[in-house]
């Protein structure tokens, strides 16, 4: 789950800015379509590098309450679960080149089956509790091979490890860890901080595609998650927190966790980064219009001006990832109403997105709007 | 194939009369000074005369008690109720009360307290005072074993007078639903009444076709999937459920979207599976009377050609003709498990912007085949301002995208047709709490509410011109949260919030546009 502590997707409307964009929604999003329909929620698509195919998490299977990750043919339709069934899972991706698919799961723990019943008869008992991830440190990061059907184990530090995503050419997985949280002795202050809130131990780290080699490439205090290569697979894009929790941005890297610096300066939570395939340009979202309201937002790559608003529609909207051929947007968004989020595509229109990204005033930093 | 059925297309008074006695007057009674009610039986009944309130009866487990029989004796007594429910009670009390003050339900009341007939007079105080209760269209008719009959306010003023009271201060000690407030015999009044309710039948016609299946797989079980629309409309608008204006009233109600679409997507279906391999009949039905009250499909599914437990699977059309944005509503996806699995699918190659409702209590045939227990979806592509007028013409129908509800239809029906196995069918319990029945909502606000919606709050599809609504401001796409201090939820909390609502009593309406909180004041008609 590239997601942040407690942010509840749920349908909740708040004011919007008071200053009206010259664009719409439409201007950028057209033809959009539901993508999945079964299961309380779904969400994190990620394409194939062919764009035939997008894997994702969903609850949708009446044993178990959690996300089980899925692999969707755009052309049959069909759809394929491919984790082990049980325990929790999130944030899949395709292996480029290869018949892997990464994703990060708890099945390993042989309390996991516990959780789902435990979680089944809290459901049954009629309370609905908002959607909060737990980051819970039995989840690692595994590869499944789609010829084989077998999982290979790549992370095993105590602590969560998840939000893996591989590099352009295969070779490297860039994703997040909080064993900073274990492997240490603790300060006071840290262990109620790890009580409240794990999260704060969260860091980037790289690793060889078959688990070697892992290496931190962060070292700030505050939940830095959510990692992806740019297109070039030469930077790395991400969010950080600040230490608060409250606020988040988007930042970019080399993968050797040089040059580290800020592309937005949004004064709200500005998180899931990731960069369309023409590298000009950042899709992301952001509360920046109520605590609870998530919508999409776009910035240059090199953050100069101010991020261009992309969604109007009721409802949380998140999680954006452009298809390879940068022509199709997915993401995640409540707009159906409902309890949880469903996966949706639009047809994207890149020539809007770069006009609009031309004509924005300068980036006004924080603060000072 | 055409399917007869016979069913009463309307209710008339054929010559119902009354007359009375006062301290041994005769009472006399005006030409149009009474009515039958619709349900009532025809008859006669002659007897002393009880007044018992507003004769509504909160049944037990309410959250306060409500009889306005509990200190009346009206065994083989003829009693005059007034219309409606008390008029000052608070809103909380008036929500629960209006569930019981449908006339059909006082009349059951009456009955069952021995009474031999019922007679109703619209109270001073209330709206449309002193006149007639309407002859209202009820197709779910049935006799309500009792003669009841509605009076005008000048003849029960008259009755009132003998018993030395006027009629408005009685109803006036009533208007707070104080439960200890009785009604009271009245000992030098008579009453004899004689009640006739003609009603018309006719006769309507379902058509029901059938492809047989051309590679029957020989272990499958309900060797049948269906689907169906309905093909009727409101005519010239004579139903009573047309929202012409009054420019347009009694013009021909076209029907464009609703529903020659749907029938267009049952017939170009039923055309694309011709051609192909079927592992199951496909049983084709364009139904009547839908919009009388789904009296086709009701009659279809009563006396099925085909038993009912052999359909695997029901799908529905019912105004597919004008898509906005790529929007399509299907509903009834709880009656099956499956649905989800098979319409996310069918989706991927289709490609809307899906709204799935898992309720199957719709507006339209769909609910008919819920009850009998078949898995069943429908398609909807949304209101719109033509919707039940003369306007909704052909020239307005997105035929292209027509074609590709279509289309996908016939991808699901495809993959129920062809797996042995049959959709599991679930029942879907039904939201709204009934009571004994409502009292029909008597104001009229002028909002179109968008069925296909699940958002919290009451969606707008429209407003009616020149309404309420629309000189409030209000308009399609709007989100009603909160009406008369009252949050709205769904359409449920919404129609129970319009009855504490005051005819010409502004109401303060807290909706959502764009997002944004805004207010308004919003001032009721009547509906007559
Ligand atoms: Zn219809
Ligand atoms: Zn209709």
């Amino acid at each position: 789950m590239r997601v942040l502590r407690s942010v509840s997707i749920a349908f909740v409307l708040v004011a919007p800015l008071a200053s009206q964009s010259a664009y719409q929604e439409r201007d950028f999003l057209t033809r959009v379509r539901r993508l999945t329909v079964e299961g309380r929620r779904a969400g994190e698509g990620y394409w194939s590098p062919d764009g035939s195919r997008v894997v994702f998490q969903s609850e949708r299977e009446p044993g178990n309450p959690f996300y089980q990750i899925y692999v969707l043919d755009l052309m049959s339709g069909d759809t394929k679960r491919i984790s082990p069934g049980i325990g929790k899972t999130t944030c899949a991706f395709f292996r480029p080149g290869t018949d892997e698919i990464e994703f990060a799961s708890t099945h390993a723990d042989p309390k996991s089956k516990q959780y789902q019943e435990d979680e089944l008869a809290f459901r049954a008992s009629g309370k609905e509790r908002r959607y909060a991830w737990d980051y819970d440190p039995e989840m690692d990061i595994y590869a499944y091979s789609e010829k084989t059907g077998a999982l290979k184990r790549l992370t095993e530090a105590r602590g969560y490890d998840a939000e893996g995503s591989y590099s352009p050419d295969g070779q490297w997985i860039v994703f997040t860890s909080m064993r900073d949280a274990y492997n240490r002795q603790l300060s006071e202050k840290e262990k109620k901080q790890l009580d409240t809130d794990p999260s704060y131990f969260a860091e980037i780290y790289i690793m060889r595609a078959d688990g070697s080699g892992q290496r931190r490439l962060t070292t700030v205090a505050g939940y830095d998650g959510g990692p992806f290569f740019t297109p070039d697979g030469k930077q790395i894009v991400w969010r950080r927190f600040d230490e608060s929790g409250l606020i988040a941005n988007v930042w970019m890297m080399n993968p050797d966790g040089s040059d580290q610096r800020q592309i937005t300066d949004f004064g709200s939570m500005s998180w899931a980064p990731y960069m369309h395939p023409s590298g000009q340009y950042i899709i992301f979202a952001s509360n920046k219009l109520g605590f609870e309201n998530f919508e999409l937002f776009m910035v240059d790559k090199d953050g100069k001006k101010e991020p261009v608003r992309v969604t109007y529609t009721d409802g949380f909207d998140g999680l954006p990832v452009p298809s390879p051929d940068g022509k199709t947007l997915a993401w995640t968004s409540s707009r159906a109403g409902g309890s949880g989020g469903q996966i949706f595509l639009a047809q994207w229109n890149h020539e809007k997105a770069m006009e609009a990204l031309k004509n924005a005033p300068p980036k006004k930093p924080a603060g000072k709007s | 194939m055409r399917e007869p059925f016979d069913f009463t297309a309307g209710t008339r008074d054929g010559g119902s009369t009354f007359s009375g006695t006062a301290k041994g007057a005769r009472v006399a009674c005006e030409a149009g000074c009474v009515r039958a009610l619709s349900f009532s039986d025809t008859g006669n009944a002659e007897g002393p005369v009880v007044f018992a309130g507003y004769g509504i009866v909160v049944p037990e487990g309410q959250s306060f008690a409500y009889d306005s029989y509990a200190t009346l004796d009206v065994k083989d007594k003829i009693v005059l109720v007034l219309r409606y429910f008390p008029e000052d009670a608070e809103a909380k009390t008036k929500q629960v009360l209006a569930r019981y003050a449908d006339l059909r339900y006082k009349a059951m009341a009456a009955r069952q307290h021995g009474a031999k007939a019922m007679i109703v007079v619209t109270g001073p105080r209330s709206p449309n005072a002193g006149e007639l209760a309407p002859m209202t269209f009820d197709t779910a008719i049935a006799g309500s074993g009792i003669v009841a009959v509605t009076i005008n306010g000048a003849t029960a003023d008259k009755m009132f007078a003998a018993a030395g009271k006027r009629l408005e201060d009685v109803q006036k000690s009533l208007d707070d639903a104080n439960p200890h407030a009785a009604g009271f015999a009245m000992p030098d009044v008579t009453a004899a009444v004689h009640a006739d309710v003609v009603r018309e039948k006719k006769t309507g016609h379902n058509v029901v076709a059938y492809l047989p299946a051309t590679d029957a797989l020989t272990t499958t079980a309900k060797p049948w999937v269906a689907i169906g629309a309905h093909y009727d409309h409101l005519g010239h608008g004579e139903a009573g459920n047309t929202l012409a204006s009054k420019d347009d009233a009694g013009k021909v109600h076209a029907g464009a979207d609703d529903n020659a679409s749907g029938a267009a997507a049952v017939l170009s279906i039923a055309a694309t599976l011709a051609k192909e391999k079927r592992h199951r009949n496909v049983l084709v039905g364009l139904w009547s009377g839908e919009e009388l009250g789904l009296i086709g499909s009701i009659a279809f599914a009563t006396a099925p050609p085909v038993p009912v437990d052999q359909i695997a699977a029901y799908l529905n059309f019912d105004m597919v003709g004008r898509m906005q944005d790529n929007k399509l509503t299907v509903q009834a996806t709880g009656t099956s498990p499956m649905w989800a699995k098979i319409v996310e699918q069918a989706n991927v190659a289709a490609g809307f912007d899906l709204a799935v409702q898992e309720d199957p209590y719709q507006p339209t045939d769909v609910a008919t085949f819920n009850s009998a227990g078949i898995p069943c979806l429908s398609f909807f592509t949304g209101t719109h301002a033509d919707y039940h007028k003369p306007s909704d013409t052909p020239d307005k129908i997105d035929y292209e995208d027509l074609d590709r509800v279509a289309a996908f239809a016939a991808a699901i029906l495809r993959r129920v047709e062809n797996t042995p196995e049959p959709p599991q069918f679930t029942k879907v319990e039904q939201q709204l709490q009934s009571g004994g029945g409502r009292a029909g909502v008597r104001v009229f606000t002028g909002t179109i509410p968008d069925y296909s919606s699940e958002a919290k709050g009451l969606l707008l599809g429209g407003v009616v011109g020149g309404g309420p609504a629309e000189q409030a401001g209000l308009q399609k796409g709007d989100i009603i949260v909160e009406i008369a201090g009252q949050t709205i939820a769904n359409i449920y909390d919404y129609t129970y919030a319009l009855d504490v609502l005051k005819i010409g009593q502004p109401a303060k309406v807290v909706y959502l546009r764009g997002g944004v909180r805004r207010e308004t004041m919003l001032t009721p008609g009547a509906r007559k």
